[in-house]
Formats: structure tokens, sequence, C-alpha cells
């Protein structure tokens, strides 16, 4: 008995960890810089070939591509919302039609993406194997080193982000944005800058998520959807906007995804639809939400 | 200092601003004064860029700001200190001023100015770590000040200042504002307070259904029939 609750934590803690990134990510893009962003998965897909190239063809250490990642797609997300989501804001008239446009555009460039990766990759199924060997917990629980590795770096890298927000100038600068636009613009923050700055972080920690989850599973250009909807449904879960949020409910639907998929594999995703709909009904602001 | 020619504004079809004209020199204290929804706000919001407008032009220190986003103007020394306080409600009193000197050039200087705002204003030192939502409304009207004035201003634009506040409170207020232009802070002060506002302020313009109806300075308004018909109930 003790052995199964501590083997669902534990799952339930080491899934968790990527759904709280992932959610983090798109809690920047879509609680600050308000693109519910379709194609989150698909930087986590972008994420997982990078690390698997670099490691496949190049060589390189699949822990140490998070140097690689991370910065590539930073730059790819900051990028994307200059040239694009910035202008789509410019020409909506109203904070609604913006959501509504950007979120279309995001649907195109989730099958854009998608497209690129099978012109690059091919349509086929990529995996490669490493930190592979099983470490056991006291009372028999055992788990392989690379799930354990990936939690470890999750946490590490919401950390970072965490401190980045509450000490930095910059960090400080996207909080008030988060919190009220017009306002953080008349004392002195550029929107402009800090709205694509949280779409490239969000890009970024997707991208990251990528490499951890390329870890552990096989990528394939179609993997990603799949990840966008566990990512809405844990920023709806710890409340819109809330990075904090995101983070606990993240680590929340992992333990819940853990125990269903222990009395029934079948109903995980089922359940969290089903979780997704109470909340939306009940209590639409998110648990962790005012 | 600040010159506003010919501003004409609106909400989609609907006019709210019709060529307003407003000039403000170095060292004043000039007050903007009307009747609810009369177009102070939206006057402010497209002086500081927060608001497009449909024609006319804001030169300040003499350098065209019409094509510059809230942050560079703020950057340049205004400070547009919003109606409803606009607190950042997540954050203690002391990030909430920190936020304030946000501008590159502010920020260096944090320190120095958090304490010249403390001097200013001794209960926000008292308070520093309380969360701003938990101040009185007259203390988040002195935080919304206070965090105005850590970008180091040459002009501040304060909007409504004294709204739901008791008298007591509004008087106080009012002695830190001329105190803010005594320290050689320009001030463009709006209210619907008028008589306390025009004792405080040198020169006054009043706004009627977007127009610029009266200006002059506060002498002259206060013995002025409409002024004292319209806005004091005499
Ligand atoms: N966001 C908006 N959309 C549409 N109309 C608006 C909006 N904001 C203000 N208005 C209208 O524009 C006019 C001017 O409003 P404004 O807020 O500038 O007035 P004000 O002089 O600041 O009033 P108050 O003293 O009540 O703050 C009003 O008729 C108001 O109804
Ligand atoms: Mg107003």
């Amino acid at each position: 008995m003790i052995e199964t609750i501590l083997n669902v934590v534990v799952d339930g803690l080491l899934i968790g960890g990527i759904y709280a990134l992932i959610a983090v990510g798109l809690s920047l893009q879509y609680g600050v810089a308000k693109v519910l962003n379709i194609a989150h998965g698909e930087f986590i897909m972008l994420g997982g070939f990078i690390t698997w190239t670099s490691y496949k063809v190049f060589g390189i250490n699949p822990l140490l591509s998070v140097a690689i990642c991370g910065p590539l797609i930073f730059v790819l997300g900051f990028v994307l919302h200059l040239a694009l989501f910035k202008r789509i804001r410019m020409t909506s008239e109203t904070e609604g039609a913006f959501e509504g446009n950007s979120m279309l555009a995001c649907f195109g460039l989730m099958f854009i993406i998608q497209n690129v990766a099978i012109l690059i990759w091919g349509a086929g199924i990529k995996g490669y194997s490493y930190l592979g060997f099983p470490v056991s917990f006291g009372g028999g629980a055992v788990f392989p080193a690379n799930r354990l590795t990936t939690l470890a770096v999750a946490v590490i890298i919401c950390i970072v982000f965490y401190l980045f927000l509450s000490r930095s100038h910059m960090g400080k600068g996207i909080r008030a944005a988060a919190q009220d636009p017009d306002t953080a613009q008349l004392v002195g923050v550029d929107i402009n800058r800090v709205l694509a700055l949280c779409f490239g972080f969000g890009a970024l920690m997707a991208g990251l998520a990528g490499t951890l989850v390329s870890m552990c599973y096989k990528v394939e250009p179609t993997m990603g959807l799949e990840y966008t909807i566990i990512a809405i449904i844990v920023v709806v879960l710890g409340g819109m906007g809330s990075i904090l949020g995101s983070f606990l409910g993240g680590i929340l639907l992992g333990l819940i995804g853990s125990l269903v998929s222990h009395i029934e594999p079948g109903l995980t995703l089922a359940s969290f639809y089903l979780i997704f709909m109470i909340l939306l009904l009940v209590k639409p602001t998110g648990i962790f939400g005012k | 200092m600040l010159k506003v020619e010919n501003i004409q504004a609106f909400y989609g079809k609907i006019q709210v601003l019709r060529d307003v004209n407003l000039d403000i020199n170095q060292g004043e204290l000039v007050a903007l004064v009307g009747a609810n929804g009369a177009g102070k706000t939206t006057l402010l919001n497209t002086i500081s860029g927060l608001m497009p407008k449909a024609s006319g032009s804001v030169k300040f220190l003499e350098k065209s700001i019409d094509n510059l986003l809230p942050s560079q103007i703020v950057e340049m020394g205004f400070s547009h200190i919003p109606e409803g306080r606009k607190l950042f409600s997540g954050m203690s009193v002391r990030e909430n001023l920190e936020m304030g000197a946000y501008p590159k050039r502010a920020w260096k200087k944090r320190e120095e100015t958090l304490r010249e705002i403390y001097n200013l204003f001794p209960i926000l030192e008292e308070r520093s770590a309380q969360f701003a939502s938990t101040l009185s409304g007259g203390q988040q009207q002195m935080l919304a000040m206070g965090r105005g004035l850590m970008s180091k201003p040459r002009l501040c634009a304060i909007d409504e200042p004294s709204n739901g506040l008791a008298p007591m409170a509004v008087l106080e207020l009012f002695k830190i504002i001329s105190s803010l232009r005594d320290q050689g802070v320009t001030v463009l002060l709006i209210e619907q307070n008028v008589k306390q506002t025009l004792e405080i302020a040198d020169r006054a313009y009043v706004l009627e259904n977007g127009r610029v109806v009266l200006e002059g300075s506060s002498g002259e308004l206060l013995e002025s029939d409409h002024i004292r018909k319209a806005y004091m109930g005499l």
C-alpha cells in the first residue's frame, strides 16, 4: 500500500514538473501577452527535435542542449511576436478582437511548424536513450534516472525564472505589465518589448520542456497538441495570469493524472477534460485564482 | 514646458475633445477643472501617449512627443499619476514605489529617491512591507503620488487625487501638492474639487464637453460668475 502511494505520488511529481514548465510558459503568453498560443506544443516538439539532433548528429549531451535550445527558441518566439503578434495587436480594435485574431494566427503557426518539422526530420517517430538506468528508493519504488533528472531540471528552471521575475528590473516590468498594462506603461515600461519578451520566454519554456520530454519519451512532429491542451487546462486550473498558480497547477495535474492512470490508464486525458469542464462551470478563475 | 495644440479625440464616433489648447510653463501649478465626463482624463491620456488622438500636437520640453510611446514620454520626465490610483495590488508598498523608478535614468538612483519619498510621505515607510491593497484610500493616493515621483519627473500630471477622500485627507494631500511646486516640480492638477484646487493653483483651465471654455489665473477664476454658479454653488 505505502509502496503504491509512493509510486503514484513520485510518478505524479515527475510528469507534473513538465506540466508545470509548459504551463508557466503558456501563462506568460496568454496571461500577459494575451496570445492563446495553440502552437505552444509545437515549440515543445521543436525543442525535442533540436535536442535529438544535437545528441544524435553532433553528440551533444541532452542536458547541455538546454543551453542551445533555450536561446534558439527564445529568439524564435521574440521575433515572432515582433513580426506577427505586435502587428495584429496594433490592427485589432479591441483586446477581445486581438485575442481572437492572434489565436487564429497561432492555429496557422501550428501547421506551419509541424510541416517544417516534417520536412526537416520526416514524419516518423524519433528517440534516443539517455540516463535510462533505474534508481531505487527505499521500499521497492524504482524510477528511471532520466525522469528524476527532468523533474529536477524543470523545478530549477521555474525557480530561476521566479527569481528573475521578482528580482530583476526586466522581471519587475513583466510583473507590472501582467497586472495592469496601461499603468505599467505610465511608470515607464515599454509594453511592446515586455510582450515580446513574455512570448519569447513562453516559447523558451516550451522548448526546454521539449528537451526534457525527449529524454524520456519519443518525439514526432504531431506530438504537440496533447501538450498544448494540457497547458491550457493547467493555466485555467492555476488561475489566468498567475505564474505561481500555473506552476502549482502543473504539479497538481501531474498528481491527478498519475492517480487516474494507476486506476485506469486509458482515462487520464478524459479525466483532465472533465476537470477542465467542471472548473469552467464552477470556478473559472482557477483554484488558486481570486 | 508643455504645449498642447488643437487636440481632437474620439471614442469610436463620439468626439470627446474639441480643439483643446493648453500651455504650461516651468515651475507652475496649473489646474484643469471640469465636471464628470468633461474629457479631462481623456486629454491627459492623449498627452501621455496612452490614447491616440485624431489630430493636434503635443510638445514637451520643446520637442514633439506625438509619436512617442508612454514609456518614452516618462523617460523624458513627464509623470502621469492616473485617476483611481491604479496601484499594483499584488505588490508591496515598497515594490510599488520601486516600479515608479522603472525608467533607466531613475532606476540607478532609486534608493536615494526612495528616501526622499519616505520623507515626503512618512506613512509609506511605516507600511513599506504591506500589500498596496491594504492601505486606506488616502494612503493609497499618497502611494500613487510617491510612485509617480519616483521617476524624478520635471512635470507631474495628477488626475483627481482628491476623489473619494475625507476632507482632512484632501487638505493634507493638497498641501503636499503645493509643496511639490515649491520644490521645482511643475504640476498639472486635474480636479473636480474646484474651490480648493483654485486656492493652490497659479492658473487654471475649465473644460466643458471637451472644450476649454475658460482660462485664467486662479484669482480671476475664483471671481468669475460662471465658476461661482456652475462649480461652487454660489
Ligand atoms: N473607454 C471609453 N470608451 C468610450 N467612451 C469613453 C471612454 N472613456 C471615457 N469615455 C467618455 O468620454 C467622455 C470623457 O470622459 P473622461 O473620462 O475623459 O472625463 P473626465 O473629465 O475625466 O471625467 P471624470 O471627472 O468623471 O473622471 C465621457 O463622456 C465618457 O463617457
Ligand atoms: Mg477623469
